[in-house]
């Protein structure tokens, strides 16, 4: 880091299906709330970075930078970023930048989706945009699908039941049934997980992030100071379609930006308190601990036998929390904060993807109070 | 779904290298297919077709199981809007040919490239830099010992070749056209399996045959195969500059030095025709900064 960033504010609206709000009555719910947690007015944001992946798809509506401006009074400079279920983390990286360069002092950063005003079918279809559009769509391939044919592999070269596969589900609607932003806080058993429909063998319905409508926002300052500084901002990529990978069951992107991240923190592994991880689908989950490091290649699940440091997914992660796709790599952010000002532990770690790894961006919030 | 003439177009261009027998790396049977794949579940598989590509598509049927053998099969995957129908290599698994799964036993650094671009003086180097990561694995070679030689050959008789080719001994083998001799070229098994013992990296070096055939034994996860290209903007630079290392460094004869030449342009096409079994073409204008480059990629992996 270039210069000391630090969150000044913090907001989001809950997730879940909206139906009677639209893109911009999102947005505004989370701008509002994130101001009002901030000790800025909306005159000091002097520009604003959206995210967001299926605007165009789901609601026929691009051009959400010029959209968001028009809810601050000043219309501040505004354009969008785009990098599928990355994209989130994406913006903050992006406006990390803005501030080192000097180009800006106090940048808002949205993160929306709206994904229930079209079927499930489309919106399915619409993810696929996130993998290689002319390699794996004309198979009939789905996310879910992707991420099926990688537990498939994973259960084959490290021997990874199904009945320990549903711990991962398990844990995180446990624990989301203590965060009132979660889509879903209701406890559900081990056993339910692969008794609910299959999606795509071996992968069930539970396994699976939902779809989702919601918002997120953090402000982010140079000149403000908080006791929430960012300390790591990395991101790494991979090809998008799994086909072309020597491995399909790691994902290479998740080494390369932890490796730099720790390395721009100038921390270890140990230090890390909390951990938000992108857990799209609940094998992913399993494998971003390996790929962090904190755990060996086919013993992740490891860590959802037992509760050890670091704390993972104590939100509810993605599963249980729900998916707005561009607001979760922002969401994670808001999350680790309350996380870390609950515990007053030292650091915490936002981990998220797009598509099957194919963008990889890593965040490290130090607590400096 | 991008299903304009254009795009299917594009994609029907691929379809003939997909028209090959393979192996099911894993597969799955999505429930609820996306808009325009009808209701009905499907199957879909990666494959690993046998000359080292992956694949994804669509299998023929749901009862298969990792490392079975698949033969392609042209299907009508559907039809768009407009009434265009689409067909696609789909894959049909074949009774009882439940191949052995490749287990990963490590990697192999393969060398690739056409004559006199560098290859066995950078494994030389590498292998003497990194020595305690990395070995040089021994040719085997039919073909007669010359006086230009160095020690990179292990000579051999070919009815001997022959038979460790049919006990299965060798990991790769190939024959490499020459208008002169019947030569084959290839690497024993134990040779290589000796230096994963020992927990360094393999060095082979290969020429397309030899890489393919290493492929289809360990698995392309398991080569960290490097093309090496001469330095020249155009493939007529290239063989120019080929042409003058291979007379500057003296060890052919002219004639020798033609049917290099001729094999040469076969090499550089085969890089661009089989993109998919090099993880990195490099080119080798600057020796050291190729085995910089090399020896790191050796130590990221010893690392792990």
């Amino acid at each position: 880091m270039n210069q000391d960033v630090f969150i000044v504010g913090t907001g989001q609206t809950p997730f879940g299906e909206h139906w009677d709000k639209s893109l911009k009555d999102l947005m505004g719910e989370a701008v509002t709330s994130a101001i009002d947690n901030s000790d800025l007015t909306a005159l000091d944001i002097d520009f604003i970075i959206v995210s967001n992946m299926l605007g165009e798809r789901t609601n026929d509506q691009a051009h959400l930078g010029a959209m968001a401006s028009a809810l601050l009074p000043h219309r501040p400079p505004a354009l969008r970023t785009e990098a599928a279920c990355a994209s989130g983390s994406v913006a903050v990286h992006t406006a990390i930048s803005l501030l080192e360069s000097g180009r800006a002092e106090n940048v808002l950063v949205i993160g929306v989706e709206k994904m229930t005003d079209v079927s499930s079918e489309e919106i399915s279809l619409s993810l696929m945009g996130a993998a290689d559009a002319e390699k794996d769509i004309p198979t009939g391939l789905t996310f879910p699908g992707i991420f099926g044919l990688i537990t498939n592999r994973y259960m084959h070269e490290y021997g990874l039941t199904r009945e320990k596969l549903n711990k991962v589900s398990a844990k995180h609607h446990a624990n989301a049934a203590k965060n009132p932003n979660a889509q879903f806080r209701n406890a559900i058993p081990e056993e339910k997980i692969s008794q609910s429909p299959s999606i795509a063998d071996p992968l069930c319905l539970l396994d699976c992030s939902p779809i989702s409508d919601g918002a997120s926002a953090v402000i982010l300052s140079s000149t403000n100071e908080s006791p929430i500084k960012i300390k790591a901002s990395q991101v790494s990529t991979d090809t998008l379609s799994i086909a072309e990978r020597p491995s399909i069951t790691s994902f290479p992107a998740t080494r390369d930006a932890m490796d730099r991240a720790l390395d721009e923190a100038e921390i270890t592994r140990d230090d890390i308190a909390h951990l938000e991880t992108h857990d799209c689908f609940s094998i992913a989950a399993v494998i971003n601990l390996e790929d962090l490091g904190f755990a060996a290649p086919g013993r992740g699940i490891r860590l959802y036998e037992s509760d050890s440091k670091p704390s993972v997914n104590a939100s509810g992660g993605l599963k249980a929390c729900g998916h707005p796709v561009g607001a979760t790599g922002i969401k994670q952010i808001v999350d680790l904060i309350k996380q870390l000002k609950s515990s007053n532990e030292k650091y915490a770690l936002a981990h998220n993807f797009g598509g099957a790894g194919a963008t990889c961006c890593i965040h490290i919030l130090e607590n400096v109070s | 779904m991008p299903d304009t003439p254009s795009t299917i177009h594009r994609a029907q261009k691929n379809i003939r290298k997909k028209m090959q027998e393979g192996t099911v790396i894993s597969f799955t049977t999505i429930v609820h297919p996306p808009k325009g794949f009808g209701k009905e579940p499907r199957t879909v598989g990666i494959i690993e077709l046998d000359d080292g590509m992956k694949t994804i598509g669509q299998l023929t049927s749901s009862k298969v199981s990792i490392g079975q053998r698949v033969t392609p099969r042209m299907r009508l995957m559907r039809v768009n809007e407009q009434g265009l129908r689409t067909y696609d290599v789909c894959f049909e698994p074949m009774e009882g040919e439940l191949v052995q799964e490749k287990e990963f036993t490590g990697y192999i650094i393969a060398l690739t490239g056409p004559s006199g671009v560098g290859k066995t003086t950078i494994s030389k180097i590498l292998t003497t830099k990194v020595g305690d990561y990395a070995a040089k694995v021994p040719i085997l070679t039919t073909r007669e010992p010359s006086d230009q030689d160095e020690d990179e050959y292990e000579y051999i008789d070919p009815k001997k070749f022959e038979i460790l080719k049919k006990q299965g001994r060798l990991a790769s083998c190939s024959r490499i056209p020459s208008s002169t001799q019947s030569r084959w070229y290839g690497y024993r098994k134990s040779d290589i399996e000796a230096i994963w013992e020992e927990h360094k990296v393999p060095v082979v070096i290969t020429e397309m045959g030899l890489l393919q055939d290493l492929v289809r034994t360990y698995s392309r996860r398991s080569i960290l195969s490097f093309g090496l290209l001469p330095p020249g903007k155009s493939k007529r630079l290239m063989l120019s500059c080929l042409l003058h290392r291979l007379r500057t460094r003296g060890r052919d004869t002219d004639a020798s030095i033609d049917e290099r030449m001729k094999n040469a342009e076969r090499d550089l096409d085969f890089f661009e025709q089989k993109k998919h079994l090099f993880d990195d073409l490099i080119v080798n204008d600057d020796l050291d900064s190729v085995v910089g480059l090399l020896k790191g990629r050796i130590m990221a992996e010893v690392r792990t």
